[in-house]
């Protein structure tokens, strides 16, 4: 059974005469410990899907599942999250932060202890452990918050836009580091982007949306093996599958 | 808006409607808390009433007299310590400690020195109106952002210019709200001052009906007092959003 | 170090005593307005027990206020802030009812508590209530919605939400609120044992100004000063502890 399992999702705002269409008739299925990102133009509503599948926000019709359940709210223990900002809270330390999730859960300490000490160990920032977000990179904070969205061992994490706010260079490092961590947990991720290359380096998959109202217009397997290194950017089969996405989203406008 | 306006409209209600049905329930003694209706009837008596009209009168010159004075002195000395920062910076900690300080406190030595008369109220509203207006004073010279006089001197701005096209327009709304605030703590100054000791005004006669459990007076006058604030608060309030629309309107023209 | 400078002050302080006590005793200023060092020493050493009983009374009666205002300020505040209508209806109304000179009350307060201890604590507290509710809810519609949302992402429950996320990141606002709030709980129950009181530091004044002890009046004056001076110290010492990592988290961005 797929782990995500969307069906006809519809997401309109505003009652009236002209509501605003974000979402038209959404479709598609991710597979267990895949890596698979949404990619499409501003605005075309993928925060929007991702707020969906997160239970933030109901569709107006049409239905998610994760692991055949139906979503009706946030899934703490099932699926993940890591926001566009790290929305860390400012007066904890990096590894209070990662435990927060734990500590409200009730987790009892030893155990909190031991797990946040080893993610905070997965995404490279061990030493870092006492310090403050104020006195870390804007890189350091969203790895933090990897962590903390690793934290109840979710199955599933959804990511929206996480690395738009570095510069480009942080940016690729972290997507690297990313596919490092994400061998090492076999969680499955679903990535949101509007970045093309980023989706196409990251994903075993990538689904295209098009302009609002966004609905999916095609489905790209990308076959490079893994673990992958930063130079297929550069390739030529790598630009081949850029610029047909590229067409995919301009033909749909 | 709608909000504010219901707000107000159900605070009136519920305190009127609470306030009778307090007075009817014969748990309170009438006494203590007489029926809106009363209060009302007591009320229409004083507005027709010369000698409480004169009290009033006198209350209100009081509080006329102290804030003309204080306020173009205040705002003077504000706009003289934002521009001559070195002065600033000697009668910072002097202004600082006096603002710790209550200065309702000195209220004995204001009537050991002037007496109870008309004199020691208005001196004893001047102070509680100038500091306030000055500090705001002084924050509305220091907000007007540098590079734009610095601009305007480069386009050969007289000096006649600078002050009314951009000092002018930018220290406005602090100088306002300051103004504003100077309004409250003088009348707030003034009427104690009659409280505590004075021969005619509102403040006196307020203090003599609540040693004397005159209730329906003493209700009748704070009624009047609070809805009298209220509408001179309203009003500068009116005028500092006035004020900001015009200058946004003077900005885009 | 310190010690040098706390010589030179304390040298400073003399010389400034000194020269006071020689400008009263030359007759410039009258006795009655200004009395000398020498005055409140002697009014200091022949009823000093007294004094003290006074201030005793008068700090119980603060202490009673600022427990009062604070947590029916703060809770108060965080219930209102927490939903955006009940905040837009109600905090326009509070505002209004602020820009009253709430001093008109007391004599209410006076006819109905009569004019022990009861009536100041209960003036103090809804002085003080104000500047902190409003400051609470304002700290609380500030809080940006992805704290929210990553409040409901990891599971944490209403209350969790409240305390652990809402309240710290309200903190900041609060104390501002707490300051403005404290201060005018201690001038309210000041002025009010001023105007009718059976004890307290601020009857004695009232009472040394009518038989014109102004050595008396002056050390009264001074115990005041003290309270008020020490209250706000330890105010800012909150303050500061508070807002240090909003204030680096803020350089940061």
């Amino acid at each position: 059974m797929p782990i995500i399992e969307v069906s006809r999702l519809v997401k309109e705002f505003g009652a009236g005469r002209a509501p605003l269409r974000a979402l038209d008739e959404v479709s598609f299925a991710v597979d267990k410990g895949r890596f698979v990102t949404l990619v499409g133009p501003s605005g075309c509503g993928k925060s929007t899907l991702l707020q969906i599948l997160a239970g933030l926000t109901a569709p107006t019709r049409g239905e998610a599942r994760i692991e055949g359940e139906r979503v009706c709210g946030p899934m703490p223990g099932k699926v993940g999250m890591v926001f566009q900002d790290p929305t860390l809270l400012p007066w904890k330390t990096a590894f209070a932060n990662v435990e927060f999730p734990l500590d409200l859960r009730g987790d009892d300490r030893p155990a909190r202890r031991k797990r946040c000490a080893a993610l905070l160990e997965l995404v490279g920032l061990a030493e870092f452990a006492d310090h403050y977000p104020h006195e870390l990179s804007g890189g350091m904070r969203q790895r933090v918050a990897i962590a903390r969205g690793l934290a109840q061992d979710p199955k599933l994490i959804l990511m929206d836009e996480p690395f738009a706010a570095l510069d480009e260079q942080t940016r690729t490092r972290m997507g690297h580091d990313l596919l490092d961590i994400w061998a090492a947990t076999g969680k499955t991720v679903f990535f949101i982007t509007h970045s093309l290359s980023e989706a196409i380096y990251l994903s075993d998959a990538v689904l295209v949306m098009s302009p609002r109202p966004g609905r999916i217009i095609d489905t790209i397997a990308i076959d490079f093996p893994r673990p992958r290194e930063l130079d297929i950017i550069g390739s030529a089969a790598f630009g081949a599958i850029r610029n047909r996405i590229w067409h995919l989203i301009s033909e749909a406008r | 808006m709608r909000a504010a306006i219901a707000g107000y409209l159900i605070f009136v209600v519920v305190l009127l409607g609470g306030w009778e049905l307090a007075a009817r329930l014969s748990a309170v003694d009438p006494d203590l808390l007489p029926p809106p209706a009363e209060v009302g009837a007591v009320l229409w008596q004083f507005l027709h009433d010369p000698r409480f009209l004169g009290d009033l009168a006198l209350t209100a010159n009081e509080v006329a007299a102290a804030f003309v004075i204080a306020a173009p002195l205040a705002v003077s000395t504000g706009f003289l310590l934002g521009e001559r920062l070195h002065l600033a910076e000697t009668f910072n900690p002097l202004v600082h400690f006096i603002l710790a300080v209550p200065q309702s406190i000195f209220l004995p030595i204001f009537i050991l020195a002037f007496g109870i008369g008309f004199l020691e109220k208005v001196l004893f509203g001047i102070t509680h109106a100038y500091f306030v207006i000055l500090i705001n004073s002084f924050a509305a010279v220091r907000s007007i952002p540098r590079p734009l006089v610095t601009a305007a001197r480069v386009f050969g701005a007289t000096r006649a210019q600078i002050y009314t096209r951009i000092y002018l327009p930018a220290m406005l709304p602090l100088i306002l709200t300051g103004l504003r605030l100077g309004m409250i703590f003088c009348i707030i100054g003034v009427l104690l001052a009659e409280m505590y000791a004075s021969r005619r005004g509102i403040g006196q006669l307020i203090f003599d009906w609540g040693e004397g459990q005159q209730i329906p007076e003493l209700l009748a006058g704070i009624v009047l007092i609070s809805v009298l604030t209220i509408a001179v608060n309203e009003l500068m309030r009116l005028a500092e959003l006035r004020l900001a629309q015009f200058r946004a309107a003077a900005a885009a023209g | 170090m310190r010690r040098r400078a706390l010589v030179k002050s304390l040298t400073v302080a003399a010389a400034i005593a000194a020269a006071w006590e020689a400008v009263v005793r030359s007759g410039l200023v009258s006795r009655i307005i200004l009395a000398a060092p020498s005055d409140i020493v002697q009014a200091a050493a022949s009823d000093g027990g007294v004094f003290l009983r006074a201030f005793a009374t008068t700090l119980a009666e603060i202490g009673a206020a600022i427990v009062i205002a604070w947590t029916l300020g703060i809770v108060t505040g965080l219930i209102v802030g927490s939903s955006r209508r009940l905040a837009a209806a109600t905090a326009p109304v509070l505002s209004s009812i602020f820009a009253v000179p709430l001093i008109v009350l007391y004599p209410l307060l006076m006819a109905w508590l009569g004019i022990g201890s009861l009536s100041k604590v209960a003036f103090g507290a809804f002085s003080g209530f104000f500047p902190i509710v409003l400051n609470t809810i304002d700290g609380v519609r500030a809080i940006e919605p992805r704290y929210l949302a990553l409040a409901r992402s990891i599971g944490a429950t209403r209350l969790q939400t409240h305390a652990r996320i809402v309240f710290p990141l309200a903190l900041p606002a609060m104390v501002s609120g707490l300051r403005v709030g404290t201060g005018l709980v201690v001038i309210g129950v000041l002025v009010t044992e001023m105007l009718a009181s059976l004890g307290g530091v601020g009857f004695l004044i009232s009472y040394h100004r009518t038989l014109f002890d102004t050595g008396h009046v002056y050390f009264g004056m001074l115990l005041a000063l003290l309270l008020a001076v020490a209250v706000n110290i330890g105010l800012t010492r909150l303050d500061r502890r508070i807002g240090r990592w909003q204030r680096r988290e803020q350089a940061q961005e």
